[in-house]
């Protein structure tokens, strides 16, 4: 009812603003500490995630009493907005977890490292990342980030439902049409029980769900040079229409606004199949779950991976070399191979992937997250990086939903999208 | 240095000290910021980047051909004009209702404003479920009569109805509150001496009450209508402004522009500051007929 988070945001913003002045330019000095530092360090891990984060923080300190890593939550959903208000007070953390899709925004802020330089060190071994974790690590030829954590999506179904309804298991051959079939053959009204549940709150969630459709029937996002709206090919009409089909005509879809319920009411039996990723595995322990690659067109089951990134900000004295030490330290092999046993965490070094021994011990920790590892394989294109992407995102977001909800076909809804990407592109660039 | 020292005795002095925290507070949190986005809404600014550039009233006449803006200022009418009189005739109802002797009126009087003190959140979190198109209690309630099920936050012709209701449930102990209060002013002889002239207990209302909580309506007609105005919490947290953007009111478009889109490369800072002095400027047009028409209706006590 009030504004007051808006005013204390904006004040906040700039009361900081108004008390510094100081802009060092983005790129790493080279310089090394020459004393004990501090760094101020923002992550979004909660629970077992956060007690994995903290024991190797632990570890750290107790081995580098030079540079100690002070930890502070911050909601990844909101942390780029609570680094723009710490950019506007000129005190930026020296390091912080964003989404990958943050980049381009945070390419222009004050005091953010160019790694590019850093990567080319033997002791980052920068190439021993997966690919797609290095490219979406990149924006406009520069590296901004270094790959902090990687999901993807695939099939997470319940057994028992399938068993009830005396339908075979989904397998690695499934199309899209067996998937629809299941979802269909696995709802049922009276119950309120649900085949398949849909992010319908329109955010870049609802998009990435159909990205892999769109890519899988041999569509884009957007043109070659990213200059122009793809995605209202016929791919990406047919492609939508699989979900509009389910959502519309067989009304076998939980339409979840919130986007939240859906892990709740998928654990208490109440929908079937979800596309989802690892980070919700742990809140499934009611259910006997299977996990399977997602369903595909014509042979193609390829996936979409959402990496996030580790930031460094130089606030000057040497900090920022002292933060990418720290950052090599937590993303080199050893680091992962703990994270990944504690948390679930894919793991995206090539060297940990290749690791038989490791492999077969992580996909012991949680049923199904070795899927999930080996479906990295299956990640084969990455969402454009660039400054427009938000309005790219937004515009199909609200496509995808209103077709999804009835209001519009798929044609229309995506040559809408289309029309107003196009705009935002030809704007932002 | 005589003049310092003789201020600092005198009576000003005492009394700047005791609204200094506030002085401080009010300029801190409420004059630098009004200024700060005037400045910004003739420029072209993201918020992030450090790069600014004067760009006049561009911000201002691009709004008029933005249709989400429109949008959100149809939805923030729409909102508003249901707000309003739906909570303030509410309210009247029920504070006329615990205005008399009855078994545990502090307790009912207590449930009704229980509710202002609650969290946004909490009370967001309750009515998302209250209203599940699938699993909710509402829905349920309504199919034992026959009716349903409706979608409400998740149906774009309802969603703006089901946050009109869940708001009003939340501000209604606020407005009963000040009712209750007026309606304890009303002097009793008034009331007596029009049932003795044969008034019935509706024309005593009508003729006597409802002129003398005059005040109070004004009040709260101009209270509720810059809330309304500036609704933004719990679009943020329960409808994200959807479904297709039904729900996307102008506070909230502004939030989005500046802080989610406007970071970057698009520079968008400016553009949601000339919507957000816009609004500001409508809202003191708007106050400022309030009170005008307030004075040639309402009736004060003398």
């Amino acid at each position: 009812m009030t504004r007051r988070l808006l005013v204390i945001l904006a004040a906040v913003a700039l009361l900081a603003g108004a008390c510094t002045g100081d802009d060092d330019e983005g790129s790493p000095t080279g310089e090394t500490p020459s004393g004990p530092v501090t760094l101020t360090f923002w992550h979004g891990y909660t629970d077992a995630e956060a007690d994995s984060l903290n024991a190797l923080l632990d570890q750290w300190n107790a081995e580098n009493p030079d540079i100690s890593i002070e930890p502070l939550f911050v909601n990844n959903d909101k942390a780029l907005q609570k680094l723009t208000v710490a950019l506007q007070g000129g005190e930026p953390p020296d390091i912080t977890y964003q989404y990958g899709s943050s980049l381009p925004q945070l390419a222009a802020a004050p005091g953010l490292v160019d790694l590019t330089e850093w990567t080319q060190q033997p002791d980052v071994d920068w190439e021993d990342f997966v690919a797609g974790a290095r490219e979406a690590a990149t924006f406009e030829d520069k590296v901004l980030g270094v790959p902090a954590l990687i999901d993807n999506l695939a099939v997470v179904y319940n057994k028992e439902l399938f068993d009830a309804a005396g339908l075979e298991y989904p397998n690695d051959q499934w199309t899209w049409d067996d998937f629809r079939a299941a979802a269909a053959a696995l709802t049922d009204p009276a119950e309120k029980r649900f085949g398949f549940s849909y992010p319908m709150d329109a955010s870049e969630d609802s998009v990435w769900h159909y990205d892999p459709l769109l890519w899988q029937n041999g569509g884009s996002i957007l043109t070659e040079d990213n200059s122009q709206a793809a995605f209202n090919s016929p791919e990406g009409v047919e492609a939508l229409e699989v979900l509009t089909g389910m959502a519309v005509e067989d009304e076998s879809v939980f339409l979840d606004l919130q986007n939240s319920p859906y892990t709740g009411l998928f654990n208490s039996g109440k929908i079937g199949m979800l596309v989802t990723g690892p980070w919700d595995l742990s809140s499934f322990p009611d259910v006997d779950y299977g996990v399977e690659i997602l369903p595909g067109f014509d042979g193609d089951h390829q996936t979409i991976a959402g990496p996030d990134m580790w930031t460094v900000f130089d606030n000057g004295g040497g900090r920022a070399q002292a933060a990418l030490d720290f950052i090599a330290w937590l993303t080199a092999a050893d680091q992962m191979k703990a994270d990944a046993l504690a948390t679930g965490h894919l793991p995206f070094r090539l060297s940990v992937i290749e690791d038989a021994a490791f492999v077969e011990e992580f996909g012991a920790t949680i049923p199904g997250v070795d899927v999930f590892a080996e479906n990295l394989a299956n990640v084969e294109q990455a969402r454009p990086v660039l400054a427009a992407y938000p309005q790219v995102s937004e515009a199909m977001g609200l496509a995808i939903v209103s077709a999804m909800l009835g209001e519009k076909d798929a044609q229309t809804a995506l040559d809408d999208a289309a029309a107003e990407a196009n705009d935002a592109l030809a704007l932002g660039g | 240095m005589k003049r310092f020292r003789r201020f600092l005795v005198s009576d000003h002095a005492a009394g700047w000290a005791f609204i200094l925290p506030s002085v401080i507070l009010i300029v801190v949190f409420g004059v630098i910021p009004i200024v700060w986005g005037l400045i910004l809404s003739f420029q072209k600014a993201g918020l992030i980047s450090p790069e600014r550039e004067w760009v006049g009233l561009q911000n201002y006449t691009q709004i008029a051909s933005d249709p989400k803006a429109r949008q959100a200022a149809v939805n923030t009418i729409y909102y508003t004009a249901l707000f309003v009189p739906i909570s303030i005739l509410a309210s009247l109802f029920i504070a006329h209702a615990l205005n008399r002797k009855i078994a545990f009126v502090r307790f009912y009087r207590l449930a009704v404003f229980i509710p202002v003190v609650t969290s946004t959140i909490a009370t967001g979190i309750m009515f998302l479920w209250l209203f599940d198109r699938n699993y909710g209690l509402a829905n349920w309630l309504l199919g034992r009569v026959g009716l349903g099920p409706f979608g409400f936050f998740e149906e774009p012709s309802q969603a703006m109805i089901a946050l009109v209701l869940m708001t009003v449930w939340g501000w209604l102990g606020f407005d009963t509150i000040i009712y209750l209060a007026a309606l304890q002013g009303v002097p009793q002889e008034l009331i007596e001496a029009a049932a003795i002239d044969g008034a019935s207990r509706w024309s005593s209302f009508w003729r006597v009450t409802w002129p003398m909580l005059g005040p109070a309506t004004l009040l709260l007609v101009v209270w509720s209508t810059i809330s309304a105005l500036q609704l933004f919490d719990e679009v943020f947290f329960v409808t994200k402004g959807g479904p297709l953007g039904r729900t996307s009111v102008v506070v909230f478009y502004v939030y989005r522009l500046a802080f989610e889109q406007g970071l970057g490369g698009l520079s968008l800072a400016g553009y949601a500051a000339a919507i957000a002095y816009v609004l500001f400027l409508v809202i003191l047009v708007l106050t400022l007929a309030q009170f005008w028409l307030g004075r040639r209706v309402v009736h004060y006590a003398s």
